[in-house]
């Protein structure tokens, strides 16, 4: 066993360099805890569906499923406004509208955070990365002559207590589109907690139960 | 009533005769430790692998428009239809780690050598198999990664000489990646793992007939050799459990750790990513294509860096059994050989700087070089360890592999007599 020790450190190492090459570009990201509460995501999910779905569509995501976030069949009458229940949070103007203005479709919004290194993390960072340059032009330091005008109005705003206000708005964005891409993942980790506990317990009794099966060959 | 019932069987199928000889009097080593487990976790996850497979199908749609909606559908509406997309997403890149194991085991023990030769060689049909099922299996969620990892591994092709551009457009059955070849890719994903089941039970058959190999490379006295059952079926079940802990840690805590966050993108014709990557079971052989300047010259050192294992019985030249166990020349280059391509997977991965394309000649070079040192290093090493004396645990093993010769030799004469 011991001997064996080095080959599976050479394993590691080859683990680690996948590892490696999958946190170096999000390490300049913001480091900003994302709590998904019922409370940011619904907050989210406002800011999301009157912010960006003017621009952005969200597919893959149904009005109905909102529901599960916490909200009632009244706010999401609401929220969904003329849309069926059942229908997707997505408008084939949108694709139309945006390809005149800004002469590209930009992307969907229902992946997003796992497309991108860094999940909720770098579109939080995203949406607090404008600046204002010296002619008065913005830019993201992000994402350098990005097209998605500044929708927090983040690079004109200097006040401090006025700036929480928006990366507080940016943080829900940010859970909304983690949830969005990836809606269960609370319920995989529920139960994944049950299967963890449950195969740690039967690995035991395996192991017992193979001790003491090959202690019958003591001795002989 | 269930005594009939195996009577009623035992007449017309050898039932309780295949048990016996397969499993609760099938002789195996008693020193087998746990590396001996992976042949059998590779065989879980095969069947995990067509299980969950199976089910994804059903709500599948190999269709360049609607595939990468069909994994959203399945993701978000399926009954539970995100487990088993994770669970097979992430038994892909246990498959590899479990079958890379495999054959660091049969590589440091030297299990390859004779008379295992053919279960080395079904092996090496299995990985390949194997290969081309996971690569196919990529292409299907239709993500950006997918897409032009596909269509870089397919032009490929285009290095064959004369008929290239042909073998291009008849792999793809198009001129570019498309409906066609996503169609194609998932027919033969499903059907490979057949193949593979197929060529599981004649390296199963194989070793049945020849028998485990056990870590001194020495044939064992049989004394020294337990029934498989219930000794290694206790012993493998809890291996299975181990590596269904670590497996599941993975599928519900991270489950995207295996998956390209590119690949969340569906794929786009026309919009090649910035830094296209294999995954990363193939980092270490795109290494080796990319190390050599020409196309074709890469294309075949990457298929010789496959094929070359095959030669490995012929390779090992030394009359001492085994591998590294008393061999400690050969247990050298085992590692250099292990670290060596741990470099190639990491050169593999990194976008192709300067400094990276050097680093990765320099590992190319030794991985192909430790193949050509081992006939005279196993020549040389052997020479100077019968100079040196061999131990006397080596002498023990000597010994009782020769009575066991005896003792085989004394009843194959009784067999013949007796006919």
């Amino acid at each position: 066993m011991r001997a064996m020790l080095p080959s599976l450190m050479a394993l590691l190492c080859v683990m680690s360099t996948y590892d490696l090459r999958a946190a170096s570009p999000s390490s300049s990201l913001a480091d900003v805890e994302l709590s998904h509460e019922s409370e940011n995501l619904k907050r989210g999910a406002q800011f999301v569906l009157s912010m960006c779905t003017g621009c952005h569509n969200l597919t893959y995501v149904k009005y109905r499923e909102l529901l599960r976030i916490g909200f009632n069949h009244q706010e999401v009458a609401e929220l969904k406004g003329d849309n069926d229940i059942n229908a997707p949070i997505f408008s084939p103007d949108i694709v139309e509208m945006t390809k005149s203005l800004f002469g590209l479709v930009p992307p969907d919004l229902s992946l997003i955070a796992k497309a991108r290194e860094g999940k909720g993390r770098y579109i939080y960072t995203l949406l607090t990365s404008y600046h204002q340059n010296e002619d008065g032009s913005v830019d993201n330091s992000v994402f350098p002559g990005i097209r998605m005008p500044d929708v927090l109005s983040y690079s004109s705003t200097t006040d401090d207590q006025d700036r929480k206000v928006l990366e507080e708005q940016a943080r829900d964005a940010a859970v909304f589109l983690e949830w969005t891409a990836d809606p269960h993942a609370n319920d995989r980790r529920t139960m994944g907690y049950y299967v963890m506990g449950y195969l740690i317990v039967f690995t035991f009794l395996l192991w017992f139960l193979k001790r003491r099966t090959w202690s019958q060959l003591e001795g002989k | 009533m269930a005594r009939l019932v195996i009577s009623w069987i035992d007449r017309r199928f050898p039932l309780t005769k295949f048990i016996k000889h397969e499993l609760t009097e099938y002789p195996t080593p008693r020193n087998l430790n746990y590396w001996w487990n992976f042949g059998f976790l590779a065989g879980f996850v095969l069947v995990l692998q067509i299980i969950s497979g199976v089910f994804l199908a059903m709500h599948y749609k190999p269709d360049a428009l609607l595939a990468f909606a069909s994994i959203e559908h399945i993701m978000r509406e399926v009954n539970y239809g995100w487990l088993l997309r994770y669970l097979h997403s992430t038994g892909a890149s246990a498959f590899f780690v479990v079958i890379f194991i495999h054959m660091a085991r049969t590589l440091y023990y030297g299990t390859y050598r004779a008379p295992r030769e053919l279960m080395w060689w079904t092996g090496q049909v299995l990985l390949v198999l194997l290969m081309a099922t996971a690569f196919m299996g990529y292409l299907l969620p239709w993500g950006q990664m997918s897409y032009w990892g596909a269509q870089v591994i397919t032009n490929l092709f285009g290095a064959t000489p004369m008929i290239g551009d042909e073998v291009v457009v008849w792999l793809r059955g198009d001129f570019v990646v498309g409906d066609a070849t996503i169609n194609r890719f998932f027919v033969l994903h499903f059907l490979f793992p057949f193949l593979i089941c197929g060529m599981v039970l004649i390296h199963l058959v194989a070793l049945h007939y020849v028998r485990s190999s056990n870590p001194s490379g020495f044939n064992l006295d049989a004394k020294d050799n337990i029934p498989f059952h219930p000794y290694f079926t206790t012993k493998d079940l809890f291996g299975l459990g181990v590596f269904l802990v670590i497996f599941c840690f993975f599928v519900f805590f991270y489950p995207e750790f295996f998956i390209e966050s590119e690949n969340n993108i569906p794929a786009d014709p026309l919009n090649t990513p910035a830094h296209i990557v294999p995954e990363w079971y193939f980092l270490p052989f795109y290494a080796i294509l990319r190390a050599i300047p020409d196309m074709l010259g890469g294309v075949v050192a990457m298929v010789l860096s496959i094929l070359i294992f095959t030669a490995m019985p012929y390779l090992d030249r030394s009359k001492i059994p085994g591998g590294s166990r008393y061999r400690p020349a050969y247990r050298i280059l085992f590692y250099v050989f292990v670290v060596n391509v741990a470099v190639l997977a990491y050169v593999g991965a990194q976008p192709p700087t300067d400094a990276m394309t050097l680093l990765g000649r320099i590992a190319t070079f030794i991985y192909f070089g430790v193949f050509l040192l081992l006939p005279f290093l196993s020549k040389h090493e052997e020479k100077w360890l019968l100079e040196r004396g061999l131990s006397r645990e080596v002498l023990d093993l000597i010994e009782g592999e020769e009575s066991h010769e005896r003792r085989r030799k004394a009843t194959a004469r009784r067999e013949e007599t007796k006919r």
